[in-house]
């Protein structure tokens, strides 16, 4: 079952589009990162999710209903991001509880208890905390709240690495136990891919993939060698990227689809063939140019 | 299969490595329940869907049997069948590596067999 269904969904600020002609489906029970550069759309289309803001056109269903201003969405949806806002008269103890009436499945006991773990302080006010621990505090309302839809939009943004390899953890352990529908954003795909079941990348508010993590992996693969060759032999093919890497060496980046015949070729030419990650393969796909920042700085 | 760093292996590929050692070594023995899918999860801090392929790819080469209800379990043979394929398969694409890059080395062919020979001799003392 799919508990998000877009489709042609756009959304208009002003003039300009922030999401445009997007169709996608987010099935239930499953981990996805949605992942994009700055701007490319993730937070407004993870607000339509959640149901806070409105769409232009186009259509969109969460667990088969449209979200907007829908209380049966806003019982099971919980949206973490650095922007919540908290009451300032309550403390982070009573901001616990006050959360807990809201959502049918808080785990109260979990909440403490990570509370506890991350040492805050039950009299202190959500406005005076740091970036990084209002973030966390954000993080524990999320996991606590058990929502069947979890939306957590950059949830690591200013936490410490121990901190944020802590959050992922939990967020597993939490989803193995618990299993719900959850949607990651992150620009730091290296440190969630793991995480992570599905991938959905977006680039200028439109749909660019959509797959499970281990195709993304093995989406794409590098050459690197003399440029003369690595030319020569990608010359038929489709370059997601190619960049000049030093005196005559080059770095291209093409899908994986050759055969073993034309991968012997390149041995042959002395290029040098080699996986690209999931994080270069996302960043190559959604970059503007084919040659990257170098292309900026290059002469003539 | 044709990239070679070991360590751009897929995860769930490593997995499946990490549980044939598991059965080489007889930390599992045959007709034994093996971890589950959410256990690997756990243990590996991957995603239960990837660990899930992981026992898939066992599955696959009839190192694992299912038993309905009941999960996982290692086959009678499930030894052979590992030792059979890591012969195959990763022996096969190191020998090719090996004699590559002593090619490009140009150390000549008695020598590599003489470092074969020695290295394999002092292993197999060293295990006895």
């Amino acid at each position: 079952m799919n508990v998000v269904v877009c489709h042609d969904l756009t959304k208009q600020y002003g003039r300009s589009k922030a999401i445009q002609n997007m169709n996608c489906q987010i099935a239930e029970n499953k981990i996805t990162g949605l992942i994009g550069r700055n701007g490319a759309g993730k937070t407004t289309l993870l607000k339509i999710i959640a149901g806070y803001l409105h769409h232009s056109s186009g259509d969109i269903q969460v667990f088969s209903e449209n979200p907007f201003n829908n209380l049966k969405i806003s019982a099971n949806t919980i949206f973490i991001d650095n922007e919540m806002s908290f009451s300032q008269g309550l403390t982070l103890n009573e901001l616990l509880e006050t959360a807990g009436s809201f959502y049918p499945n808080w785990n109260h006991d979990l909440a403490l208890k990570l509370f506890d773990y991350f040492s805050f302080n039950p009299n202190q006010y959500h406005g005076n905390l740091s970036k990084g621990m209002k973030s966390t505090f954000n993080m524990i309302v999320g996991l606590a709240a058990r929502c069947p839809l979890t939306i957590m939009d950059e949830p690591t943004s200013g936490m410490d690495s121990a901190t944020r390899k802590d959050f992922y953890r939990a967020l597993l352990k939490e989803y193995i136990a618990y299993p719900r529908t959850i949607i990651l954003s992150s620009h730091l795909l290296d440190e969630v891919e793991d995480l992570l079941e599905e991938v959905l990348l977006i680039k200028s508010g439109e749909k660019c993939l959509h797959l499970s993590i281990d195709q993304l992996k093995e989406y794409a693969i590098g050459v690197r060698g003399k440029t003369v060759n690595v030319e020569t032999w990608t010359e038929k093919m489709e370059l997601i990227s190619m960049q000049e890497i030093g005196a005559n060496m080059s770095y291209a980046v093409i899908r994986n689809d050759r055969s073993i015949k034309e991968l012997e070729d390149a041995r042959q030419l002395g290029l040098e063939v080699t996986s690209v990650s999931a994080e270069d393969i996302c960043s190559y796909l959604t970059s503007k140019t084919k040659g990257g920042i170098d292309d900026v700085f290059s002469r003539g | 299969m044709l990239l070679n760093a070991d360590s751009m292996k897929p995860i769930y590929v490593q997995i499946s490595e990490w549980l044939e050692n598991e059965i080489l070594n007889e930390s599992i023995s045959a007709d034994e329940k093996i971890y589950s899918q959410y256990q690997l999860a756990e243990m590996f801090n991957v995603n239960p869907a990837t660990a899930g392929k992981g026992i898939n790819l066992l599955a696959d080469d009839n190192v694992l049997y299912k038993k309905r209800g009941l999960g996982m379990f290692v086959a009678a043979d499930a030894r052979k069948i590992i030792l059979g394929k890591r012969k195959s398969s990763k022996l096969h694409s190191l020998v090719t590596e090996l004699a590559q890059e002593a090619v490009q080395l140009q150390v000549e062919e008695e020598e590599l067999v003489t470092m074969i020979r020695d290295m394999h001799q002092r292993i197999k003392e060293e295990q006895s």
